[in-house]
């Protein structure tokens, strides 16, 4: 096991690197970075265009560009940006937004996971029942309604809230920038911004998994080795939980890492909607910007983080499913 | 529908033997499956009786309702499954019995071993947690005593090295095996019935005998009887005690195995046992089969199922069903209205040796060529290769 978890980590070595280049070359080939001066009225003149192709290496070759960026990430130099004319660290902004992101999405992962197991069981188990009609029902409801919309449904329901309810529901920004010393009042407040946000990424994710687990367990719940536990004399509780859940949950791990890159997409709308300066911003302003090597640096955490997951599901599978055997 | 639990004891039942001493006592068991087509009527009534120690051997072919039944008995049919009739192991009723009261007798009093062994394991569990894990749901026992308790169990099922074969998993398991596993799970808390729901069927016939053998063990260490569920004659002649032989959805002949196996009274127990293969008969008589196929179990017309592929088929058999009657002896009964015509027949008095289908005509040359071969008639030499075997 752990000389296959080993060899994994290096076989996503050459994927990395793999991804960087492929990355790099997309980037690379689908604008001018310039094109912004180019517009300008009066026409700058050509030093400052020569100026911005040296800072933005534009006059080496394509695979010395490569070579330079992606050494420069290793030792944590992630490539200049335009932002604030040229003085942003990419890498030091990087650090902080994906706290900020990573908040949300682990926030709204968990929760969508576990609706989406216990809503799966119930729904299986009570098959054709009232609750399992209300589950379908609210699953496609979510699953019909785009991401963009619904978040802005959520925002503005909360703000007729606070104007009506007298609430104070956080609709936008990540953290309120006046707020009280103390660690708890920074948490209270991060978990108020964290409220809507979440329920909007974890619900589109919820819908489709609980779905997928109502159809997985009901596959298991219908399979000879059940017949088996329950010919046996189990209560009811342990053919479910120990003999049902237990296998019917394995296939889960595989859909939840998959879906990993789907939601750092939904990420990046849920950040626009409700104004967050987290990784997704991040991306939208890098892209407005033309900033090159912002859009660079957001394309290699995503490729990272989806590596990394489906490492972990990989991994989870050789703990959860003894037929799999990594020798 | 359980009105009939009113039973007394004393009243005989429909296979006619009294029920004083009944271990499984089945009364007018009926299940029907609602469908988008209709209610498929997959039992029509099935009474038997099961004494102690006994072994009763249910036949018919696929879909004649052998493995539903035993399945309404155990309570694992799917919730839309209509059951009604009785179900009494001794004295208590076991039908509409919540699935915790009956998980009571499951394991404990009523085991059951399943046709496919290759599915019947979680595939997650070693095989000696889930027979540990049978023996500690009825018992009060700490993991390591119900963990030897296996291993001892796998060596009576005649698993080698069993304390080491323990730990593995299903699939780690040949076909054979995991099906002495599920045997090991059946026996774990000495029941007094196992039902064996086509056992050896999905097995490769070189294991069937072993595993046959491996059922006796079961029964002799446990004292069970056995409700052994079969298409396989040949299984029921070697294990079987009594014999009930069903036919769409209902017992058509019910008796000892050598009532049934000389002295049939019903066409359809005569036709089946013109289809087996024998070794011990002469070369020259050839197997009968039954023309065409079952009748569909949704609006079942009026009149005996099996008129349509009977060979003595009269007008009253399309308009009354025959009930079960006393044929050789009281306890031999048989659901014919003509069972007497059968007196001294042999399956090839009433079917005949050719498909009356009419497939394969442009064949029969061929086929018998090779029935030739099979008879021996052709030497050796003329075999490519023969003389060595």
């Amino acid at each position: 096991m752990l000389a296959y978890a080993i060899r994994r980590l290096l076989i996503s070595i050459p994927i990395i690197i793999i991804s960087t280049f492929i990355v790099f070359l997309l980037v690379t080939y689908s604008g001018d970075p310039l094109a912004n001066l180019r517009v300008k009225q009066p026409i700058p003149p050509p030093q400052v265009f020569a100026k911005y192709r040296h800072q933005f290496r534009l006059d080496q070759p394509v695979l010395e560009r490569y070579w330079h960026w992606i050494t420069g990430v290793v030792h944590g130099d992630f490539g200049p940006s335009v932002e604030g004319g040229g003085t942003l660290n990419i890498g030091h902004e990087l650090g902080h937004r994906l706290i900020v992101s990573a908040r949300l999405v682990v926030a709204a992962m968990v929760i969508a996971a576990i609706l989406a197991v216990v809503v799966g069981v119930v729904s299986a188990m009570k098959q054709y029942s009232i609750p399992d009609y209300a589950f379908t029902f609210t699953g496609f409801l979510f699953l019909s309604m785009p991401l963009f919309w619904f978040a802005v449904l959520l925002k503005e329901g909360a703000i007729w809230l606070n104007r009506n309810a007298g609430t104070s529901l956080a609709t936008i920004g990540d953290s309120s920038p006046t707020v009280g010393a103390g660690t708890w009042a920074h948490f209270t407040d991060a978990v108020n911004h964290l409220v809507l946000p979440t329920i909007a990424l974890a619900m589109t994710s919820y819908a489709a998994w609980s779905r997928f687990n109502r159809a997985s367990m009901l596959e298991v719940l219908s399979s000879d080795y059940i017949r088996l536990a329950r010919a046996k004399g189990l209560s009811r509780r342990r053919v479910l939980v120990r003999h049902a859940l237990r296998t019917a949950l394995i296939p889960f791990v595989t859909v939840t890492a998959l879906d990993m890159a789907a939601i750092l997409g939904a990420t990046i709308i849920t950040e626009r909607v409700f104004q967050w300066r987290g990784m997704g911003t991040f991306l939208l302003d890098g892209i407005t910007n033309l900033d090159v090597y912002v859009v660079l640096a957001w394309l290699l955490v995503a490729a990272l983080v989806v590596i990394i997951f489906n490492l972990i599901a990989d991994l989870l599978y050789g703990v959860l499913d003894p037929r799999i055997r990594y020798e | 529908m359980t009105a009939s639990t009113g039973v007394s004891t004393s009243r005989n039942n429909s296979d006619g033997r009294s029920n004083d001493d009944a271990l499984l006592l089945v009364d007018n068991l009926s299940v029907g499956f609602p469908t988008e087509d209709g209610v498929v009527h997959a039992v029509r009534g099935v009474s038997y009786t099961l004494r102690p120690r006994e072994v009763l051997g249910i036949v018919g072919e696929s879909g004649s309702g052998k493995s539903v039944t035993s399945m309404a008995v155990m309570g694992l049919l799917p919730k839309s499954a209509q059951v009604s009739g009785s179900v009494r192991f001794r004295n208590d009723e076991l039908l509409g019995l919540s699935e915790s009261a009956l998980a009571k007798f499951r394991g404990e009093h009523l085991a059951m071993i399943f046709q496919d062994p290759m599915s019947s394991l979680n595939p997650v569990y070693t095989v000696g947690w889930q027979i540990a894990e049978a023996l500690r749901a009825h018992h009060d026992m700490s993991k390591d005593a119900a963990m030897t308790r296996a291993v001892e169990l796998l060596t009576t099922v005649g698993i080698p090295r069993a304390k080491e074969r323990a730990n593995n998993y299903p699939h780690e398991f040949s076909g054979g095996m995991r099906q002495r596993a599920v045997i090991a799970i059946a026996m774990a808390n000495d029941p007094d019935v196992i039902i064996a729901d086509e056992p050896t069927t999905a097995l490769d016939v070189t294991v069937q005998a072993q595993v046959l053998d491996t059922l006796t063990t079961a029964r002799h260490e446990t004292g069970a009887a056995m409700v052994l569920i079969t298409h396989d004659l040949g299984v029921v002649a070697g294990q079987a005690d009594r014999v009930l032989v069903m036919y769409a959805g209902k017992p058509v002949e019910i008796g000892s195995v050598d009532d049934i196996f000389y002295t049939p009274r019903m066409p359809y127990t005569l036709g089946l046992l013109g289809s087996l293969p024998r070794l011990d008969a002469g070369d020259a008589e050839r197997l009968t089969p039954i023309v065409g196929s079952p009748p569909s179990l949704i609006n079942l017309p009026p009149g005996c199922p099996f008129a349509p592929r009977c060979p003595i088929r009269q007008p009253i058999c399309d308009v009354e069903e025959p009930e079960l009657r006393p044929t050789t002896s009281a306890t031999h009964v048989a659901a014919c209205h003509f069972s007497e015509q059968l007196e001294g027949k042999s399956p090839a008095d009433l079917f005949q040796t050719s498909v009356a289908d009419d497939v394969l005509p442009e064949d029969a040359g061929e086929s018998e060529q090779q029935d030739r071969v099979v008879r021996g008639e052709e030497t050796a030499e003329q075999v490519p290769g023969g003389g060595q075997s």
